[in-house]
């Protein structure tokens, strides 16, 4: 199979009516983005779909989104991104959010699904304006579970940079390689578990938002913990079971548009797939 | 590991438990981890701590120290900069990020004023600047690279008073023996070093960590009920 290098650009602006709309779109194999009615209540809405079925050694996509002054979006991913096997390269994914004056930017992804042996290197990369919104997310399963698969060998670095105002102001780097079971088994690396996810929420009210947040995650099934730092919401996600990790992380996430912008307290229909 | 004796002495005093950073009074989420029963015993104390040296804080911290080392040597601002930078911005959680923001200020401010190096004013002033507080790692792979200390003996120390810290924390909350904690201490010997070599193998790209329980257990921490450590 030949490396794929697919591009997604979206940018959305605020309309005189002040409606959001899109106002730049373009994709290029094997990335394509589907936009379904918004719900009532909700921003409009693109949905990413990977139509190569999943991602090799070699793959490079780019997603780059942009929401001008005062606009609104949600971005979500069609379904979960499987990661295969690696004869050497590295899979390489980027994700640059980018919010201006006063724009609301909502990224919330499905898992990516690493298989044995995957490589994989993401960076996400999040731009905003001191007045900008950007709630964003990641969630990343070990293995097939269902098959009951495991990661024993492979790469994974999944890593965060936010720029506020073109200022680096904080960063985050997941970096598992080497002898990955042992990382999983170890009780202060994975403690067991084969699921992790990050959700972070930036905006300049972001410390506002902890105590809810920490209320939010009173329910949790899963281990699950937030904090603020350096400015930035920041929420995680630990668990054995895949299944509950993305429950739990659906309804925190829910839980927290609801609470910060009004939005419905639902997800995309396209989750529930 | 080849270190002259001066070296030796200023990296004893530096990362002893008495330099006035105030180690005694981070635990790095161990206070969370002993409250919710994941630490018990010497033995898990052991493997807990192996664990953050290795795969967490102890392994960007690494990577960060190196960077400042090299930075200096070199006589790279930009690299310096750099380093001064994700340091700052490279933080688990709130309270992770005190422990390391508040050592690093202290033990900059300690080294300028007991081992005083033009550089070091320069550098404060650039921190400054650039409004970044000094990581710990970073300060410390600073002042030994000044020291002329080598980045593997800087490195060594370093990790080995990081682990030592955390036994001490363990020691006072398990609670554990004194001579528990060193056991512990001599069980984490070959651990540290093999860090250590890790480190000085691996890319400045892959700078990060692979600890999520011990981002999990600083957070759970800021919100323990009581509790006697700020980490």
């Amino acid at each position: 199979m030949a490396a794929l290098q697919g591009r997604v650009e979206l940018g959305y602006k605020l309309s005189e009516d002040g409606a959001s709309r899109l106002s730049h779109l373009y994709h290029s194999n094997p990335l394509r983005v589907l936009f379904p009615a918004p719900a009532p209540g909700e921003p409009p809405q693109a949905v990413l779909v990977t139509t190569s079925g999943g991602l090799v050694g070699g793959d490079r996509l780019d997603i780059s989104i942009q929401a001008g002054e005062g606009a609104q979006a949600q971005v979500v991913a069609s379904a979960a991104e499987k990661v295969y096997r690696s004869t050497g390269a590295d899979c390489l994914l980027s994700l640059d959010l980018e919010a201006r004056d006063g724009a609301w930017l909502e990224y919330l992804p499905q898992e990516t699904i690493l298989f044995e042996g995957a490589r994989l290197r993401r960076i996400t990369r999040v731009q905003r304006a001191a007045s900008a919104r950007v709630l964003a997310g990641e969630m990343i399963v070990l293995g097939r579970t269902a098959r009951g698969e495991t990661v024993t060998h492979g790469l994974l670095r999944d890593a965060w940079e936010v720029r506020v105002d073109g200022r680096l102001v904080w960063a985050d780097a997941l970096h598992l390689d080497g002898d990955i079971a042992a990382a999983i088994a170890q009780p202060a690396g994975f403690g067991g578990a084969i699921a992790c996810a990050t959700i972070l929420y930036s905006a300049e009210d972001a410390a506002q938002w902890l105590e809810p947040a920490r209320e939010l995650l009173e329910g949790c099934a899963v281990r699950a913990g937030a904090s603020c730092v350096n400015g930035q919401l920041v929420i995680r996600f630990l668990s054995p079971d895949a299944l509950a990790l993305r429950k739990d992380y659906g309804r925190v996430w829910t839980g927290l548009r609801a609470r910060i912008a009004d939005l419905p307290e639902r997800l995309p229909r396209i989750w529930e797939i | 590991m080849s270190i002259d004796e001066t070296g030796l002495c200023r990296l004893m005093a530096w990362l002893s438990p008495s330099f006035p950073v105030g180690a005694f009074s981070y635990s790095h989420g161990l206070e969370w981890a002993v409250e919710d029963g994941l630490v018990k015993d010497g033995a898990a104390l052991a493997r807990w701590v192996e664990g953050v040296v290795a795969l967490g804080a102890g392994r960007s911290d690494a990577a960060l120290l190196l960077a400042a080392h090299r930075a200096v040597l070199a006589s790279d601002r930009e690299g310096l900069d750099w380093a001064a930078e994700r340091g700052a911005v490279l933080r688990p959680t709130a309270e992770l990020g005190l422990e390391s923001s508040a050592q690093g200020q202290a033990f900059l401010n300690t080294v300028r004023a007991a081992w005083p190096h033009p550089f070091l004013e320069d550098w404060a002033k650039r921190l400054k600047e650039m409004g970044h507080p000094p990581a710990y790692p970073v300060a410390v792979g600073v002042a030994s690279a000044l020291a002329g200390i080598t980045e593997r003996a800087a490195l060594a120390a370093f990790l080995h008073a990081f682990a030592a810290n955390l036994v001490s924390a363990a020691v006072r909350l398990v609670p554990l023996g004194q001579t528990d904690g060193q056991r512990a201490m001599a069980a984490l010997e070959a651990p540290v070093l093999a860090a250590m070599e890790a480190a000085l193998r691996r890319p400045l790209d892959d700078l990060g960590s692979s600890a999520p329980m011990v981002d999990w257990t600083s957070c759970r921490h800021e919100t323990q009920y009581t509790r006697l450590f700020r980490s």
